[in-house]
């Protein structure tokens, strides 16, 4: 590779969605060509982060990128460490087959052709943005980043063309304003004390000056983490999330469940890992807020789970119950524990994109939106329901799937700091997860058939899905490399 | 309580930041008028904003335009152009948000919050059957 391209690889990593986002307008009317710029955008973004990985771990890149060359006060900086490319891997690896679901698929639900164009340059915004929040490593900037990533994500959720859309996208717009508003306040706070936006540079200040004002870096954390709760549906904080994630259209669904709310956790993260120590979060008792509100959102969500017969709807309130395993695990505070959360963060991305893109398609196909009403599907469409049934066991933690990696480093950090309570949760929580999707899995296979007629999708879906499937079984029986990135960004974040 | 009460008046800035704030967020929490909820966010990011100018504010600064003259504070002005950045995403949300409304009361024909939740299950039929 030249020089230019393995030294700046980090920022075309950002500029690359974004200039595409830029180009789709311009060939609105040719949606093949739309579709395969798409597809080229998406393989060049996974070769850049599968190298970016193999420079990070074998040290091959500086791990400080200072925007146009200015020293770090007064210039920007770009963080390239294990954890921002853990992310953009993971990024990475679920807009490929996203790419590939949406390919010829999305007129009906956006409502019109030329509606679709509009549609990819959302969700092109949108990984620009995340793109941008693994990197960065300004406190400035990660404001700006998660309101481009905000706007894309309600211009995603209204874009469906569904009577309820905009109640949802509206109810969402102004709870996320409301977190934006909190998230500034507290950087705002944290500038204040520190006189740094820059990350390293305001936490050797934060340190020293935590003693003479520790009321104002409690409200700064408490900011922070009420801001971010809200966007990344924390558990009293997630009531937008089931209407916004039901209704918005199939492939921004599988996006904003498996990747856009981790977007925000890992922002999260870095402020309270970076800026904060983790010293500081037991002081402040920051850790057992996360804790509580993880262990809570795992037990209550699952259980409206079960309630719900829409499936989309079961899926989103999932995605709040395994929110609460992160939070959890983030709360432990030691290193097995948090690289679990970062393993789990991984899995439970591929997983539930995995469930909401073969969730969508039955539903697209059959008309029918209810568990109920789904019932023999697994006899007409067997590919999609296979693909369902590995993604529901991984999300279980069944061995051998990805999402048992991740609870069994969870449960061992809960283990090693002694706390049998969240232990005994993380493994009710899988209970509670069979107990919503085996369901499914059971009427789609074992009832005899309701629906007429239904086939498997096209080629392009059927491989999109078919490739999360593999990774949902290739993490689990081949954890190795991101198993180990994990461990590395969860060891970079507990020592300073 | 007398130092606290001189502290609020020589940082009143402040002061009036968090009535400003907590006046929105009351707003937005309890109107359910769409276009009060709105109102409200732009309230409370007003709030943040006159946080962040006062913040950089220096009594007696100057204005930072650096001229030769040594023994001169100067005011912060990165928190100043910190706040254009957030006026301008203030903005756009508050369009994107007018534009959502329009789109809600074609379906609804109102704009209050009660209402359209009693509405949507009707709506929810009505797309179901059509």
């Amino acid at each position: 590779m030249p020089a230019v391209i393995t030294a700046n690889l980090p920022v075309f990593l950002i500029i690359l969605p974004l200039i595409a986002a830029f180009i789709l307008p311009t060939i609105a009317r040719r949606q093949r060509l739309q579709e395969n710029l798409l597809l080229v955008v998406g393989s060049l973004g996974l070769l850049g982060a599968g190298y970016l990985v193999y420079l990070v771990m074998h040290g091959g890149i500086s791990s400080v990128y200072q925007m146009g060359g200015w020293p770090a006060p007064w210039g920007i900086e770009l963080q390239v460490d294990n954890l921002a490319s853990f992310f953009l891997l993971v990024v990475a690896l679920i807009i490929l087959p996203v790419f590939l679901y949406s390919r010829r698929n999305m007129a009906e639900e956006v409502g019109s052709r030329e509606k679709v164009a509009r549609f990819y340059v959302l969700i092109l915004l949108l990984i620009g943005a995340l793109a941008g929040m693994a990197l960065t490593n300004d406190l400035f900037n990660v404001y700006v980043l998660v309101e481009v990533a905000t706007i894309s994500c309600v211009g995603l959720v209204s874009s469906r063309n569904h009577p309820l859309s905009a109640e949802a996208a509206f109810r969402y717009l102004i709870l996320a304003t409301f977190g934006s508003a909190l998230i500034l306040g507290g950087i705002g706070f944290i500038y204040i004390i520190t006189g740094h936006l820059n990350m390293g540079f305001a936490a050797q200040e934060l340190v020293q000056v935590w003693q003479y004002r520790p009321h104002v870096v409690w409200m700064a954390l408490i900011f922070l983490l009420a801001g971010f709760g809200i966007k990344a549906a924390l558990f009293p904080l997630h009531l937008w999330l089931p209407d916004a994630h039901s209704i918005a259209p199939t492939p921004a669904s599988a996006l904003l469940s498996g990747l856009a709310v981790k977007g925000y956790l890992i922002c999260l993260f870095k402020f309270f890992y970076r800026v904060a120590v983790p010293f500081l979060l037991q002081e402040l008792a920051i850790d057992k807020i996360m804790k509580w509100a993880g262990l809570l959102g795992i037990v209550l969500a699952s259980l409206m789970a079960i309630r719900q017969d829409e499936l989309k709807r079961r899926l989103a309130f999932s995605t709040v119950a395994q929110i609460g395993y992160l939070f959890l695990g983030a709360s432990l505070m030691n290193t097995r524990g948090l690289s679990g959360t970062f393993f789990y963060l991984a899995s439970h991305a591929v997983i539930k994109s995995a469930l909401f893109l073969s969730a969508g398609m039955m539903i697209s196909v059959t008309g029918k939106k209810k568990v109920s009403q789904l019932a023999g599907i697994g006899k007409k469409m067997p590919v999609t329901t296979a693909v369902f049934t590995i993604a529901s066991l991984g999300l279980v933690g069944v061995p051998l799937f990805s999402g048992f990696v991740g609870k069994w480093y969870l449960l061992l950090g809960a283990l090693d700091s002694g706390d049998f309570l969240s232990a005994l949760v993380i493994i009710a929580g899988s209970v509670l997860c069979a107990a919503y999707l085996f369901p499914v899995v059971r009427l789609a296979y074992f009832e005899p058939a309701e629906i007429k007629e239904a086939q498997d999708p096209g080629i392009p879906q059927k491989l999109a899905l078919v490739f999360l499937a593999v990774l949902v079984v290739l993490l689990g029986v081949m954890p190795g490399i991101v198993l180990e990135l994990a461990n590395r960004a969860a060891l970079d974040l507990l020592t300073p | 309580m007398r130092i606290l009460l001189e502290k609020l008046l020589i940082n009143y800035p402040f002061f009036f930041a968090i009535i400003l704030f907590v006046m929105g967020a009351f707003t937005v929490l309890t109107r359910s008028n769409l276009f009060k909820k709105l109102i409200g966010i732009n309230i409370m990011e007003g709030g943040i904003f006159l946080f962040f100018v006062a913040a950089g504010n220096i009594k007696g600064g100057a204005v930072p335009i650096l001229v030769d003259n040594p023994g001169v504070t100067y005011i912060n002005p990165l928190t100043s152009a910190l706040m254009l950045t957030g006026i301008v995403v203030s903005v756009s949300v508050t369009a994107f948000a007018l534009a959502l409304i329009v789109r809600i009361y074609k379906i609804y024909g109102t704009t209050d919050a009660r209402r359209i939740a009693e509405m949507r299950k009707e709506v929810k039929e009505r797309c179901q059957q059509s």
